[in-house]
C-alpha cells in the first residue's frame, strides 16, 4: 500500500481494461515524474472526451454532436445500414472504403456468461430504424458485421430471426481464409465456414 | 519425429533443468517422487494438448507465476525449437523458432506423443470424462488442424449453461428467443465435434485390434460409441463409412433431442443432452468363450483392464504413425513395474520397433528387459546423464 493519494490513482488505473495491478503501478509513478502541465493535459483529455463526446442518437456511435458524422452525411448510402458490435469496427470498415451505406452500432454482442441478453444491446433502437423514420426512410439491406467468433455469430442469428420476416434482406459478412493464407494450414472451423459460404465464379 | 533437447523452467518440481534425449530408447531413472514422471509430462506437453495427468495450473511450479518449456525436436528433415509458456488462467503461449505460433493446434502439428502410465487402467474403468478426452486428443493429433472443433463446442455449451441457468430470473420470452440461436449454435459445433469424434474412432478400431490381439493371443476387442442422442443404427453406419458422415444428419438429431428435453433443461438451468455426456463403450470377448462380447467396464478382469489399455495406446501409437508418416515419441511411465512377464516381454518388443521412446522406473532392473540406452538419473528435480 502507497501514500493515499498514490494507491487511489493505482486503484483507479488498475480498473481499466488490459491493464494490471504491475502496469498500473508503473503508470503511476511514470505520472508522478512527469511535469504538472502535461498530467493537467492527461486529465482534462479525460474530462473533455466525457463532456464533449456522447453516443450518435441515431446510430450509437460515437459522435461530438448529437448525430454522428456519417448520419448527417448526405452522400452516403441511406438504403443499407452495417450493423456492428462496436465503434472501432466502423473504423476498420471505412478504411476499406468499400462501404458507403449507415451504420448501427450494436454496443457488444449476445453472451450469456457475461450476463449481457438482447436487451442490453441497442437492438430495439435498430429496428426502430428499419420500420422507416425521418432520418432512415428506405432501408432495403442490413448488413450483420459482429464478429467472427461465438457471440457475434450468436447475435448475427438472433438479429436475423427478427428482421427477416419483415422481408428484408438481411447479409452477414463472408468468413472464412485470409487472403495471402495457406489453405494447408486452415483451421477446420474456418475452412468449414468458407465452404458454406462459397460462392460461384466465372460463367 | 524425435526431442533432443528439453529445457524446463518452473515446470512441476523443476526449477530449471536440462535433458538431452537420443534418437532411440531413453531410460529416465531414480527413485520414487524426485520427477521423473513430470519429465515426461513435459516432453507430452510440447504437442500443446495439456497436462495428461491434470489441469494444467498444476504443471508451475509452487510460487513460480508461469512455466516455460524449451525443446529441440526434429520432424522428418526439419529442425524446429519450440517454446511454451504455460500461465494458469491466462493460457499457454507458444512459440515456433522464436516467432509466435498462431495457436497451439500448431504445436500438434510438429510433435505427437503417445503416453501411458499407470493411471491409464482409468481409461478402461474409469469416468467416461477421461475415454471422451483420449477421443478427443486423438482428433487433434490425427489432424491438428481440428484444434478449433473443441473450444467452438465448449465455448458453445458453457454459453447455453449460462442462458439456461439465467432463465428462471430472467423475463421468459426473450430468454426462448435467444434460447433458439444458442440450440443452432450447439447442434453445429456438437455434430462437427462428433464427426470428427466417429471418424477418428474408426479409424483407430482396426490398430486397437491388432494390437489386443496380439497381446492376449486371443479375444477380441470391440469399441463404439454410446450416445443418448444419436441412434444405434446412425453411429453403426458412421463407423463403417466414416468417410460419408453427414453433419447436417447429426446436427438435426442433436436438434431433436434437444427439443425433447427443453422443458426438462429449463428446469434443472443446464444442457442435458450432446457429446458432453457421450461415451466410448469397450467391449471383449474372450477366446473359447460362448459369452459373447462383454462391456469392458464392468466384466473385465485386472488383467483383461490391462491388456485392453494397452491395446489402445499402442493401437494410437500405430494410428498416428500412419496417419503422420512417422512414428510418435512413446511415453511410458512406470508401466513394465505392473505387468506380468509375458506382457513384460510382448510390451518391450514394442518399445524397440518403436522410433523414440522415454520410459520411467523406480527400479532399473524393471526397464532393463526395453533394452539398453541413454540414462538420466533424476534426483529431486535435477537432472544427470547416467
Amino acid at each position: 500500500m502507497y501514500a493515499g493519494p498514490v494507491q487511489r490513482l493505482i486503484d483507479e488505473l488498475a480498473r481499466l481494461p488490459g491493464v494490471g495491478p504491475k502496469s498500473a503501478q508503473r503508470v503511476a509513478f511514470y505520472l508522478l515524474k512527469i511535469p504538472t502541465a502535461e498530467a493537467t493535459r492527461l486529465s482534462e483529455a479525460i474530462v473533455e472526451v466525457k463532456e464533449k463526446v456522447h453516443l450518435c442518437r441515431i446510430c450509437f456511435n460515437v459522435s461530438d454532436e448529437d448525430v454522428c458524422e456519417f448520419c448527417r452525411d448526405g452522400r452516403r448510402d441511406r438504403s443499407i445500414i452495417c450493423v456492428v458490435q462496436e465503434p472501432p469496427d466502423i473504423v476498420a470498415i471505412e478504411r476499406t472504403r468499400e462501404y458507403k451505406g449507415l451504420f448501427h452500432v450494436l454496443q457488444g454482442a449476445i453472451s450469456p456468461i457475461e450476463g449481457i441478453g438482447p436487451e442490453d444491446l441497442r437492438i430495439t433502437e435498430l429496428l426502430g430504424r428499419l420500420q422507416g423514420n425521418a432520418s432512415d426512410p428506405q432501408v432495403s439491406e442490413v448488413i450483420v458485421a459482429t464478429n467472427p467468433n461465438i457471440e457475434g455469430e450468436a447475435t448475427a442469428m438472433y438479429l436475423a430471426r427478427l428482421i427477416a420476416p419483415s422481408g428484408l434482406k438481411v447479409t452477414r459478412l463472408a468468413s472464412g481464409l485470409p487472403v495471402g493464407g495457406d489453405l494447408e494450414y486452415a483451421d477446420e472451423v474456418t475452412l468449414g465456414r468458407a465452404l458454406e459460404g462459397r460462392r460461384v465464379i466465372g460463367g | 519425429m524425435r526431442v533432443d533437447r528439453l529445457v524446463l523452467e518452473d515446470f512441476r518440481n523443476y526449477t530449471r533443468a536440462r535433458a538431452e534425449f537420443d534418437p532411440g530408447l531413453n531410460l529416465i531413472v531414480g527413485r520414487n517422487a524426485q520427477g521423473k514422471t513430470n519429465l515426461l509430462e513435459g516432453i507430452y506437453c510440447l504437442s500443446g494438448l495439456g497436462s495428461p495427468r491434470g489441469p494444467d495450473s498444476s504443471l508451475v511450479r509452487e510460487g513460480a507465476e508461469r512455466a516455460l518449456l524449451h525443446a529441440e525436436v526434429a520432424r522428418g528433415e526439419r529442425r524446429i525449437e519450440a517454446d511454451l509458456e504455460i500461465r494458469p488462467g491466462r493460457g499457454t503461449r507458444a512459440l515456433i523458432n522464436k516467432a509466435p505460433a498462431p495457436g497451439l493446434g500448431s504445436l500438434s502439428e510438429l510433435i505427437v506423443s503417445v503416453f501411458f502410465g499407470p493411471d491409464e487402467l482409468s481409461l478402461i474403468k474409469g469416468s467416461p470424462e477421461g475415454r471422451r478426452r483420449f477421443l478427443d486428443d486423438l482428433v487433434v493429433k490425427v489432424r491438428p488442424t481440428r484444434d478449433g472443433l473443441r473450444r467452438e463446442w465448449e465455448r458453445t455449451l458453457k454459453q447455453r449453461n449460462a442462458l439456461l441457468k439465467s432463465a428462471p430470473r430472467a423475463a421468459g420470452k426473450q430468454v426462448l428467443e435467444t434460447l433458439e440461436v444458442w440450440d443452432e449454435a450447439l447442434c453445429r459445433a456438437g455434430a462437427a465435434l462428433t464427426a470428427a469424434r466417429l471418424s477418428v474412432l474408426a479409424d483407430l478400431m482396426p490398430f486397437v485390434a491388432k494390437r489386443y490381439e496380439g497381446i492376449a493371443g486371443g479375444g477380441e476387442i470391440h469399441l463404439t460409441y454410446d450416445s443418448s442422442w444419436l441412434t444405434g443404427d446412425l453411429v453403426m453406419e458412421s463407423l463403417a463409412h466414416p468417410r460419408g458422415i453427414d453433419q447436417s444428419v447429426l446436427a438435426s438429431e442433436l436438434g431433436e433431442s434437444i427439443e425433447k428435453i427443453r422443458g426438462k433443461e429449463l428446469e434443472r438451468g443446464m444442457s442435458l443432452v450432446g457429446p458432453q455426456r457421450d461415451d466410448v463403450v469397450i467391449q471383449l470377448a474372450s477366446e473359447g468363450s460362448d459369452a459373447g462380447l462383454l462391456d469392458a467396464r464392468l466384466f473385465a478382469s485386472q488383467g483383461e483392464q490391462r491388456t485392453s489399455a494397452l491395446a489402445l495406446k499402442l493401437g494410437e501409437f500405430d494410428l498416428l504413425a500412419e496417419v503422420l508418416g512417422e512414428q510418435p515419441i512413446l511415453l511410458l511411465d512406470d508401466v513394465f513395474s505392473e505387468l506380468d512377464p509375458s506382457r513384460r516381454t510382448w510390451l518391450s518388443d514394442a518399445v524397440r520397433a518403436a522410433g523414440q521412446a522415454v520410459l520411467t522406473s523406480a527400479e532399473p532392473g524393471a526397464i532393463e528387459a526395453a533394452g539398453s540406452g541413454n540414462v538420466i538419473e533424476v534426483v529431486s528435480g535435477q537432472l544427470r546423464a547416467g
